[in-house]
Parts: structure tokens; C-alpha cells; sequence
């Protein structure tokens, strides 16, 4: 066995003796205060054991391993429906960024720690009412303030922020320049004056993002993180930090196999579904496309364990999976008919084809909508020309609304 | 068997490349369009100088001993090029059939030639719309064949044959020379791919397999015909989406190259998403030959790969406009060359349901 193998081993058998603790058993009719108490529980046993920031510096309480380990952990965690994804955004991108651009080294340290025992939190403030694609559109602003700045604006669909104790911000502190040159980079206290934080419930009845104002926020220089208009550089690494990242070939809906019992268990004109060539055709393609992506993935993986570079066909799995499962969701609910009407807006999205149906939309947007990611495989990939853009090299208080 | 290449596999996919990009071009292709029965000869001696005949079959019998991931790699490139004959897969499909149900006799008969090219074969299995059927239209009685193989690939121009027969009330795999028998050449829209009928009458033929075996036999042997054929198809695919995209990028319109207009630049980057799916599953398939799930994988390859080429045929004509469509361009070519290769080793609806009933009782 490869020491990665040995490895995985050892990972795999410790979720598995604290899943009765922490999994999706564990996890079933509490609250989402509840919930969270108990991931946070979960992510200090992680720590404890030696599975959090895993391919983090051991100066910070990282393992010093490297982003396969990292990797390899994700898809067995996976399995298990744990209340990690809390701190998924936390750990994935802000906490990082400040381990790299944060200058007061004694507090990013301290912060690193607790967001790693899961007692701290951390959100991050790029999307904007006025663009979410177009980032660097961004019009919250913040004013020199005495040493400091002073933030107005507001921020959108960011994630947890009801829970957070600190964010990373891009905002606008130059506006006669071109709009990617006047922005900076800032980490800001959630609990600061000024800060309103107002969940938005989304279309599925959950409300994980949130409308976030800022009203006088005032804050030091020394939180700022980028140079003064080297703001989309900082956020770009942000974006790029995690490229690959434990995927899900079935867009973190449900498996393919529930959708071959469920044809199995359902009568169609009096005869098993999964004997109707309609149903037959959708899981065959359905298979073809995951086994597809399942492929790219497990290549990737042993091309970093070789050391290479994987290849940007990684970029395929959100967009091709995603809206797969979305039109195998309303499948699985013709199939059902009537009996597919039923909802329980708690289900797993994993589980249930109506909560996977329902909240698919927010999969083919969230993290890069589908055409963005159309846009940068033509682009990056191919080749192909940028679109046509009016705004380019106009200075942004110059651009026409 | 991992499915990273290594530098060896990396080679062999480099210098076929530059072999068929230097000696096959649309020019010589597009006549054959227009001749019933000819293929393109120096495409074939090609393959059997540089050794792609051998390489898949057992050093014993003079192959090189190589597997499907190279012989996979052969078959991407010829996709590429559009190869001007379909031997290499049918050889390869014949040569497996005897190398694995033949006797030591009919290997050291048959074998050394096939592997060196001298010898060609063919594969008889499908009857119209079914590609595997349970009851053949070729019967076999006694050693005796009788009844028309209709559209055999390859047929016109080989030398033996491996036919699944109507046995006595059993399925029958067979091997028969086919000196001696007569053929038709059938017409068709892709003519270097020498489709013939056979019309057997009282052609001796010797069993490799019979009864359930027989079918199970010809189901391997499609599925690594298929794994191949989809290596050739995601060539082709990928082709063309580099066709695609270096039109996009030097034609304009409205001011602009029209690679800017998102209408054309996502369908070319859908392209990019079905060929890389498709190399991803060919790869999968072809590192899984002797594994419990192979047919599996290979139908997964088979699916995919033919999406792929169909939708990279059908696209990178329409971002070319009027001047995709003419004669003398060529992309027609492949087009018609999208759609033979999903007819041959069973066609998409095949593949669709011999998938599903594995997943079914794997899933039960």
C-alpha cells in the first residue's frame, strides 16, 4: 500500500468511528443552532486528530501535508454527512488569504487557531446587488478616515455571514480609475458598529447566504491586505486557491444509484420504469457523463501524486453535473407523478430529488454561473476572444449605469 | 493499470500523429467518397509499417504485445486524420476473437497475419438495427454457412471473417475464410469504410464458441472494438473543435472575430466539455480490459465518444457557415465519418441498454 493509501486508511477508519457522533444520524431533527454547535464540536475532534488545515504550515496548526492528503480527506469526509459545510467557506478561501496577506503575524495566528477549532468564523464579502459575476463592478466604497478608512455599502449572497466573526472585503476606494484598479482588500470585524448582517431566504426555504450593509464601518490601515488599489489581484487568489478541490459527479444531488431503484420501484404503463427506454436513455447518458467527470477527477488526483499539473478539464465538473442533476431531479419527480408532489424542505439535497430539484438553480450560479464558467473555458482554455466589453479602460465613475 | 500515459504511450501518440498528419489529407479522402469499394491504401500500409496491427496482439504470434491503451492512443490519431479504412479495428476485433476462443491451430494460422497486415479481417455480428442479434440472418448447419451478413465493415476487402450464427437453436461464433464467398459492395454515404454483404452458401466455417459463450464471446469482442472505435471518434471530436475554434478566431463579422460572440464561443467550449468526457471514459475503458466492469466502461466510453463526434460534426459546421458545407472543404468528411463510426460496433441505443441492465443488477 502507498503511504497515501495508508493514510487514507487511517483518515477513513477515524471518520468513520466519530460518524455516529457527528454524521448525518447524529445530525437528524435538530435545530441549526443546534446543528452548528455541534460542527463545531466536530471540526475541534478534526483538529484534535490532526485533520484540520491539512495542507496548511504547522506554524499556523496546519499538518504541513500536502493538497493530495487535503484532497483525499474531502471524499471520505464526504461520505459521512457531517456538519462541516459551516466553515467551508471560512477555511477554504478568507482564512487562507489571511495566513498569506495578513501583516500582524501574532493575530493572524491567533485567528488561524480558532477558525481551525471552529470557534471562529469567517465569511467572504466580494458579490454585490450590482454584480456578482462582473466582481470588479463592485460599488461599495471605503473613504480614507484620520489612519483608517470608513466603509458604506452593501454586500450580497454572502454565506454564513449570520454566523461570522470576521470577513475579508473587496471594496472601491478609487472610482476615477479603470473599475479592476481602484479596488482593495481588507479584513473587517463582522460585530463592528455599523455592520448589519439580514439573511435571505432562498427559493428551497434555507437561509445559509445573507444581505450584509455597512454603515460608517470605520477600520484601521492594518487591515488592509492588498495595496491600496491591489484589490482584485488579493481577491483572483482567492478565487484560484482551492482549483481542485474534492468534486461530486453527481452536482451534490443525489447518486445515480437512487435514481436506478427509484425506476426500479416505479410502475410506468404497467410495467417497471426502469424497462421504459425514456428512463433507460437518461440513466445511460446520466452514467456516461458521471463516469466521465469521475475519471477527469481520480486523473487529476494521481497526477498531482506525480507531481504534474492537472489539466484545466477540472473546471468541467460544476457546470456538466449541476445542470445534469437538475433535469434528473424533474425526472425523478415525473416519474413519481403525483406521489412526487411531497416536500420536506429538511431533506437532504443529497437524498431527495425534490430538494435536490428545488435547490439546483443556486448550483448553477453560486461559484461561478454556468456561462461565467462557459466564458472561462473559451477564454482560458481555447483561446477564444473576451467578449465585447464597454466598459473596458473607462474609469468607473465614468461608466455608463 | 493506471490511466496516467506514460512516457512510452506518450510517444507512441506523438509519432502517429506526425506519420498520419505528414501522409493523409482530405484530398486524397474526398475521391473516395465517390468510388464504391476503394479505401485509402497508403493509410493501410502506413499502420502496417509503423507496426499498429501487431501492437495490441500476443508476441507469441508476432504482435508487440501492447494492450488497448496504446492501441487506444493509434485509434485517437486516426480519428484525428480521418483514417482511410477500418481495418485497424476490425483486424484487431478479428485477431482478439481467435486469440481468445480459437484453438492453437487456428492462432498460428491466422494471427501472424492479421498482426502483420497481410491478412485482413472482418466482423459479422450485427443483423440491420440489432447489433447483436438472438437470432442472426447467417444460419450455421453442420460447419456450414448460410444467408447474407448485410453492411459488413471492412468486408469488401477481407480475408477472413468472425460471424455470429444461427446454431442449432443456439447462437454460434464462427471463423470463416472468405476466399471464395460472395460479396456485394453496399453504396453509402462514408465509402472508404468497404461495407459489403456476404452471401454464404454452404461456406464452412469453424465454431469458436456456441450457446450463451457464443453471445458473451461476441459482446467482449464488440466492447473492445467499441473502446477502440470511441478512442477514434473522441480524435475526430476533438479535431474539430480545433477546427472550430481557429475559425472562430480569424473570422469576422460585425467588426469582430466571431469566436467573440458568446453564441458561438460557448458552443465551442460545450465541444471542449463532450471531448474531454469522452477521452476521460476512453481512457477509464481502455485501462479496465479484463476487469469485471469493462463492459461497463466501455459502454460509457461508446456513449460518450459518439455524443462527442456527432455534436462536434454537426457544430463546427455551423460555426463555419456556407462555406462548412461545400465539397471541397472537407468537413463533411467527417460528418459522414461521425455517423459510421456510430453505426459500427453498435449503435448508441445499443450501448444505452446493454449500460442500464448492468447498473440495474448491479444496483438490485
Amino acid at each position: 500500500m502507498s503511504d497515501l493509501e495508508t493514510w487514507r486508511a487511517k483518515a477513513a477508519a477515524w471518520l468513520e468511528s466519530v460518524a455516529p457522533t457527528f454524521g448525518r444520524e447524529a445530525r437528524k431533527g435538530l435545530s441549526e443552532a443546534e446543528d452548528l454547535a455541534l460542527g463545531r464540536r466536530y471540526q475541534k475532534a478534526k483538529f484534535d486528530a490532526g485533520y484540520a488545515g491539512i495542507n496548511w504550515p504547522t506554524e499556523y496548526g496546519g499538518q504541513g501535508l500536502t493538497h493530495l492528503e487535503k484532497v483525499t480527506f474531502d471524499a471520505e469526509e464526504m461520505k459521512h454527512g457531517f456538519p462541516n459545510f459551516y466553515f467551508g467557506i471560512s477555511l477554504g478561501m478568507p482564512v487562507p488569504v489571511l495566513m498569506q496577506f495578513g501583516s500582524d503575524k501574532e493575530f493572524v495566528k491567533e485567528r488561524v487557531l480558532k477558525a481551525l477549532q471552529g470557534e471562529e468564523i469567517w465569511c467572504q464579502l466580494f458579490s454585490e446587488p450590482s454584480g456578482g459575476s462582473d466582481l470588479a463592478g463592485l460599488r461599495t466604497r471605503a473613504e480614507p478616515d484620520g489612519n483608517g478608512w470608513k466603509i458604506n455599502g452593501q454586500k450580497v449572497w454572502t454565506s454564513w455571514a449570520h454566523y461570522s466573526d470576521y470577513g475579508v472585503i473587496v471594496v472601491r476606494t478609487d472610482p476615477t480609475v479603470p473599475k479592476h484598479k481602484g479596488l482593495t482588500y481588507f479584513w473587517v470585524d463582522m460585530k463592528a458598529p455599523g455592520v448589519t448582517v439580514r439573511p435571505i431566504k432562498l427559493a428551497g426555504g434555507d437561509s445559509h447566504v445573507n444581505e450584509v450593509f455597512f454603515d460608517d464601518v470605520k477600520i484601521s490601515d492594518d487591515h488592509r491586505m492588498s495595496p491600496v488599489g491591489g484589490g482584485f489581484a488579493v481577491a483572483i487568489t482567492t478565487l484560484m486557491i482551492e482549483r481542485y478541490v474534492a468534486t461530486d459527479s453527481a452536482g451534490f444531488g443525489p447518486h445515480l444509484d437512487l435514481f436506478v431503484d427509484l425506476a426500479k420501484d416505479t410502475s410506468l404503463n404497467g410495467k417497471p420504469a426502469i424497462e421504459d427506454g425514456r428512463i433507460r436513455q437518461q440513466i445511460a447518458r446520466n452514467y456516461a457523463m458521471r463516469s466521465g467527470l469521475d475519471s477527469i477527477n481520480v486523473r487529476a488526483r494521481l497526477m498531482m501524486q506525480a507531481g504534474m499539473i492537472p489539466g484545466a478539464e477540472g473546471s468541467l465538473n460544476k457546470l456538466v453535473a449541476v445542470r445534469s442533476r437538475q433535469k434528473l431531479s424533474e425526472l425523478a419527480i415525473d416519474l413519481q407523478g403525483t406521489g412526487g408532489f411531497a416536500f420536506d424542505e429538511h431533506a437532504s439535497q443529497k437524498e431527495d430529488w425534490a430538494s435536490s430539484w428545488i435547490n439546483a438553480p443556486t448550483g448553477r450560479i453560486a461559484g461561478g454561473s454556468d456561462e461565467t464558467l462557459l466564458n472561462t473555458i473559451a477564454e482560458k482554455v481555447l483561446g477564444l476572444p473576451q467578449d465585447h466589453r464597454p466598459d473596458k479602460g473607462v474609469p468607473f465613475n465614468q461608466i455608463p449605469a | 493499470m493506471t490511466i496516467l500515459y506514460d512516457e512510452g504511450q506518450q510517444a507512441i501518440a506523438t509519432e502517429s500523429r506526425r506519420v498520419l498528419e505528414a501522409r493523409v489529407s482530405k484530398d486524397d479522402l474526398l475521391p473516395l467518397l465517390e468510388s464504391v469499394g476503394d479505401y485509402h491504401r497508403p493509410f493501410w500500409d502506413t499502420a502496417k509499417e509503423q507496426g499498429w496491427t501487431a501492437l495490441a496482439l500476443p508476441e507469441a504470434h508476432d504482435g508487440l504485445g501492447l494492450g488497448l491503451v496504446e492501441l487506444g492512443l493509434i485509434a485517437h490519431q486516426t480519428g484525428r486524420s480521418l483514417s482511410g479504412a477500418p481495418f485497424l479495428t476490425s483486424n484487431f476485433g478479428a485477431a482478439k476473437a481467435i486469440d481468445i476462443y480459437g484453438t492453437d491451430a487456428q492462432k498460428a494460422r491466422w494471427l501472424p497475419g492479421l498482426a502483420s497486415g497481410e491478412t485482413i479481417g472482418a466482423i459479422a455480428f450485427a443483423a440491420g438495427p440489432d447489433a447483436l442479434p438472438v437470432q442472426p440472418d447467417v444460419t450455421l448447419t453442420g460447419d456450414l454457412l448460410a444467408g447474407v451478413a448485410s453492411a459488413v465493415s471492412g468486408g469488401l476487402a477481407a480475408d477472413i471473417a468472425i460471424v455470429l450464427a444461427n446454431g442449432p437453436g443456439m447462437p454460434a461464433l464462427t471463423l470463416v475464410d472468405l476466399a471464395g464467398v460472395e460479396r456485394s459492395a453496399v453504396a453509402s454515404f462514408d465509402n472508404s469504410r468497404c461495407l459489403a454483404d456476404l452471401h454464404f452458401a454452404g461456406t464452412p466455417a469453424e465454431t469458436l464458441a456456441i450457446g450463451h459463450a457464443a453471445r458473451e464471446a461476441a459482446l467482449h469482442i464488440l466492447a473492445l472494438q467499441a473502446v477502440v472505435t470511441a478512442h477514434e471518434q473522441t480524435g475526430g471530436a476533438e479535431v474539430l473543435m480545433e477546427i472550430a475554434r481557429d475559425y472562430a478566431l480569424t473570422r469576422r463579422a460585425f467588426g469582430q472575430p466571431i469566436g467573440a460572440f458568446q453564441s458561438v464561443k460557448h458552443r465551442i467550449a460545450e465541444l471542449y466539455g463532450l471531448v474531454e468526457l469522452a477521452r476521460a471514459n476512453c481512457i477509464h475503458a481502455a485501462s479496465r480490459e479484463g476487469q469485471p466492469d469493462f463492459i461497463t466502461a466501455a459502454a460509457a466510453a461508446r456513449l460518450s465518444a459518439t455524443e462527442a463526434y456527432d455534436t462536434a460534426a454537426r457544430d463546427c459546421i455551423q460555426v463555419h457557415g456556407g462555406i462548412g458545407v461545400t465539397w471541397e472543404l472537407g468537413l463533411h468528411l467527417h460528418m459522414r465519418r461521425a455517423r459510421s463510426l456510430a453505426i459500427e460496433q453498435g449503435s448508441s441505443l445499443f450501448w444505452e441498454d446493454v449500460l442500464v441492465d448492468r447498473l440495474a443488477g448491479e444496483a438490485a
